[in-house]
């Protein structure tokens, strides 16, 4: 369970202090749900993954976590440049308290990711697919009770994002998740619950397409 | 569910790992010169002593008397550099919630102890078996030097980590700094040559301080002699205070740094 209770937030910047991106956003996700986050572009959907995956703290408010939660999937972050494909994944295995089955969960990560010989190269060598198909393979091998991701499945080529999509299907049959995505169709296929961003505020919708239509009503 | 003990000792674990494989891969038979830079500057400084012998210690081998100026001056300096670039070393890994900027440097500042304690009882077993006499004579004395001069490189990392995070600029003047800190710190001479008219000058860097109580406790008392006004309570009273004030940085900046 994941209560988000009456979160704002706004960003220090270089000319100051930003504008409020999240007002006052306040619902609580039950342990496996599956929900769509839409909204505008700029709505604030991305800050809020970033706020429930941990990532950044809100301005005022809270956010209790009742579950193991991971870091938004699918974000540009989360691998150190210098260290090699491998290392990283041991990293993240290390800190999430897998330490005793290090090796099972590397090969999965090497066999998901698909890198090759890269998988021992540093990640700063990587192009940007080969980034976030190891991130996806290290979100996967780590156990969360929800996944958190942003616009995942539209990464990498044909053959991965099939893959991927498969791998999705698994992830939220087991597991909670909360998705950003713009194709309307993948948000239907996975989620059943939708929130629905607009001008700083949350609006909760048991249905994803109730979520969608006021979605698509306001733009 | 883990405890947050638990979860922080895994997070310290792994990222001692991550800065080892990092520290000692780095280039070229990186490990190989962590072991140099002190003898290096022991070469260096031996040769300079050795020929200008503009300072007389009757009874004290000249390279005893730097090798330990140079190690107690390269923990402070070592850790307290090191750790002012832990958080932007680790930025990306900042990503995951369980580690905080706090954990990156104080895991550097525990690599660092480590990394000078093993060059330096290379250094010592080497002048050994040269035939030099490397046993302290108070060995706890010595001990407490180093831990001290170590937690005041602590205490300054801490302090100097969230201002070079927040005000980049300000960082890199206060590395500058750290380089004539070498000449002024009695690394190469003792406090006894300063005339007197400076030497309170000079006793308000703490560094001296720490190098001269290694010294006190090295040596026998009948062989070296220090100024009164060295004082153990004045580094540990420095050592606390950039500490308390490092940690009550990071308390009040760790949103601010985690958010870039």
């Amino acid at each position: 369970m994941i209560i988000v209770d009456d979160v704002y937030k706004r960003y220090h910047t270089d000319l100051g202090i930003g504008k409020w991106v999240l007002q006052g956003v306040s619902f609580t996700m039950p342990q496996k749900v599956n929900v769509g986050l839409v909204g505008r572009n700029g709505a604030g959907k991305s800050t809020l993954l970033r706020l429930i995956g941990g990532i950044d703290t809100p301005t005022r408010g809270r956010i209790e976590r009742r579950c193991r939660v991971s870091w938004p999937m699918g974000f540009s972050g989360g691998l150190q440049g210098s260290l090699t494909g491998r290392q990283n994944a041991r990293f993240v295995c290390r800190i999430y308290g897998h330490e005793k089955d290090i090796p099972e969960r590397l090969a999965y990560i090497e066999d998901f990711a698909e890198l090759g010989e890269a998988f021992d190269e540093p990640v700063k060598t990587y192009s940007s697919g080969m980034k976030s198909r190891l991130q996806f393979g290290m979100s996967l091998a780590v156990d969360f009770d929800v996944y958190i991701s942003d616009e995942v499945t539209s990464s990498g080529d044909a053959a991965f994002r099939k893959k991927a999509s498969g791998a999705f299907r698994k992830l939220a049959d087991r597991a909670g998740l909360i998705m950003v995505s713009h194709g309307e169709g993948t948000l239907k296929e996975f989620c059943t619950a939708g929130i629905w961003l607009h001008e700083g505020k949350a609006h909760w919708f048991d249905k994803i397409q109730d979520a969608l239509k006021e979605y698509r009503k306001s733009i | 569910m883990r405890s947050s003990g638990n979860i922080t000792w895994t997070v310290w674990k792994a990222l001692f790992l991550r800065e080892t494989v990092a520290r000692l891969s780095s280039g070229r038979a990186a490990w190989l010169w962590i072991l140099l830079e002190p003898v290096a500057h022991l070469a260096f400084l031996s040769i300079l002593f050795e020929t200008v012998r503009q300072i007389m210690l009757p009874g004290i081998e000249g390279a005893l008397f730097i090798t330990t100026g140079i190690l107690g001056f390269l923990i402070a300096q070592n850790t307290a550099l090191r750790c002012k670039d832990a958080i932007s070393a680790n930025a990306a890994l900042l990503a995951y919630r369980y580690v905080h900027p706090i954990d990156t440097v104080l895991v550097r500042a525990a690599l660092e102890a480590a990394l000078v304690v093993i060059s330096g009882l290379v250094l010592l077993t080497g002048l050994g078996l040269l035939g030099y006499n490397v046993m302290p004579y108070d060995v706890l004395q010595v001990l407490m030097a180093v831990a001290t001069l170590w937690l005041a490189g602590i205490g300054m990392g801490l302090v100097l980590s969230v201002i070079s995070e927040l005000i980049p600029e300000l960082g890199k003047v206060v590395a500058m700094i750290f380089r004539p800190l070498y000449l002024v710190s009695a690394v190469m001479f003792p406090v006894a040559v300063v005339p007197a008219a400076y030497q309170d000058v000079f006793l308000l860097n703490p560094l001296v301080h720490g190098i001269e109580l290694i010294r006190a406790g090295f040596f026998s008392p009948y062989q070296y002699h220090t100024v009164p006004g060295v004082s153990a309570a004045y580094i540990m009273g420095f050592a606390l205070v950039t500490i308390c004030l490092g940690l009550a940085l990071h308390v009040r900046f760790v949103h601010r740094i985690v958010e870039q």
